[in-house]
């Protein structure tokens, strides 16, 4: 066994860590403002905009993360159109490209799962707040919005933690993310074991942060649904 | 109703011939094949080019029956110590740093490096020209460490494969990368992705640095002393029949 190497990359490890959350928090971030809306549109009665949405949470369902990243980072790259364009100073970053791919991917899973739990929001809720005489826009924001989100709290704190665990392939693109800082060391130290069981100790210690996080927001915002569930 | 088990029975063994472990008598030689023309994976699927014609040509002389396969560069050096293969035939340059973990035949060739760039970028390739610049190498290879110790001024971005530095100079992310010139020459400028780029700088060997190491040479699980006795053999033999020198004249005679 060789910890000493590890102890020897402590630091880099940290610094692995501290762009793994940079990045899931990130994606999770600008994720959450895009699905809430998008989980509406998916319920809209304009079937165009119904489709649209369906179309998008289809495609990056549908196809493994790995290949949209490749597509966004080294695809797009091949046309000289984009090279060109105002966007290129963007794209040729490696973190842009895997924020954006991270981003469109879990927004698709977070936008079905909001629509699914905006299905399920109680009828007579709704109606209570069209009694009230509340706009549509608030009830948005008072009723569906809190409704749905506290309902889809469980699933996506799964979503959080498949995200998290799906940052380790930012490594492919040269960002030294957690798994890149332990496939550095494979690669220079010649050892596999440690490197990777480090690397593994991190995202459980991550994971079970995360868990005991939303545990408590879990408790706060959807306590008074566990009544009625149990 | 019998006839159904038994067809289930015929399946589950031949399921369970193909996760058999191979031929204890095969050498299990592995080689990244992302570095044309030293090793490639061809239309078919088959690993071809340099060395492993070079390795089949040894096998031969030296009546060992060898099983040359195509994995991935990060767990090559990994899997030799652990067993997992038992030999390797990737390019691989004879450092001391290698020499602590693995064993070395003899040496086979003696590469020459070599930056490439786009035309016209009219790049100082020393030390102080190449600051700022953004260079892209194969992690883990020779010419990784000579850039990290000879380059510090420069931004080095570090791939897993061997083709993956050539996108991105293509794309415009990185200046130079730095390689086997045979290599930059055969899998690159020859390519039409590299018509555009052109070799800079001077022609580098390990006389000129030492982390480009002694020489090219197969390496071999270093308890495994009697297998670098049969493969230097092999290799001796390829040598004196005047196949190793056909193979240099075929692959890099102009």
């Amino acid at each position: 066994m060789n910890w000493d190497v590890i102890a020897e990359n402590l630091p880099r490890y940290l610094e692995g860590a501290k762009l793994t959350l940079i990045l899931t928090f990130a994606s999770l971030g600008i994720s959450f403002f895009l699905a809430i809306p998008l989980a509406f549109l998916r319920n809209s009665e304009n079937a165009v905009l119904r489709y649209a949405v369906m179309a998008y949470t289809l495609v990056f369902r549908g196809t493994p993360l790995l290949v949209q990243l490749f597509l966004i980072y080294f695809g797009l790259a091949q046309f000289g159109m984009v090279r060109e364009s105002v966007l290129w100073p963007w794209l040729s970053s490696p973190m842009v490209c895997v924020i954006a791919a991270f981003v469109l991917n879990t927004t698709a899973y977070s936008t079905e799962i909001f629509a699914g739990g905006l299905r399920h929001v109680p009828v007579g809720e709704i109606e209570a707040a069209r009694a009230y005489g509340m706009s549509s826009l608030v009830q948005a924001r008072r009723i569906l919005i809190p409704a749905m989100l506290t309902r889809s709290l469980p699933l996506y704190g799964n979503e959080m933690i498949m995200m998290l665990h799906a940052t380790s392939l930012a490594s492919t693109v040269t960002l030294l993310e957690v798994t890149g800082v332990a496939r550095n060391i494979t690669l220079n130290y010649y050892i596999q074991f440690e490197p990777y069981v480090t690397a593994a100790a991190i995202y459980l210690t991550l994971t079970f942060v995360l868990v005991s996080a939303f545990q408590l927001v879990q408790k706060r915002w959807a306590g008074y649904l566990e009544s009625r569930i149990g | 109703m019998r006839l159904p088990a038994i067809s289930l029975f015929a399946a589950l063994i031949s399921a369970g011939t193909m996760l058999s472990p191979a031929n204890a008598e095969q050498l299990k030689i592995a080689t990244d094949a992302t570095f044309p023309p030293f090793e490639s994976v061809d239309a078919s699927g088959k690993v071809v080019g340099y060395d492993i014609e070079l390795m089949e040509a040894i096998c031969e002389a030296a009546k060992l029956d060898c099983d040359i396969f195509n994995a991935a560069w990060d767990g090559m050096i990994p899997g030799l110590i652990d067993g997992k293969y038992d030999a390797l035939i990737s390019q691989l340059t004879v450092t001391d740093k290698r020499r602590q973990v693995i064993a070395f035949s003899d040496v086979y060739s003696h590469p020459t490096f070599r930056f490439v760039a786009k035309k016209g970028a009219a790049l100082d390739v020393t030390p102080e020209g190449l600051a700022g610049k953004i260079i892209a190498v194969q992690t883990g290879t020779p010419m990784d460490a000579y850039v990290t110790a000879h380059f510090p001024q420069a931004t080095i971005k570090r791939y897993d494969s061997g083709s993956a530095p050539y996108l991105e100079l293509t794309a415009g992310r990185a200046d130079l990368h730095i390689s086997y010139q045979a290599q930059i020459i055969h899998s690159f400028l020859k390519s039409d992705a590299g018509s555009d780029f052109e070799l800079v700088g001077p022609q580098l060997t390990g006389k000129d640095a030492k982390e480009f190491g002694e020489g090219v040479a197969i390496a071999i699980n270093k308890k495994n002393t009697a297998l670098v006795e049969e493969i230097n053999k092999g290799l001796a033999a390829v040598r004196e029949s005047g196949k190793l020198d056909a193979l240099n004249a075929k692959y890099f005679g102009e």
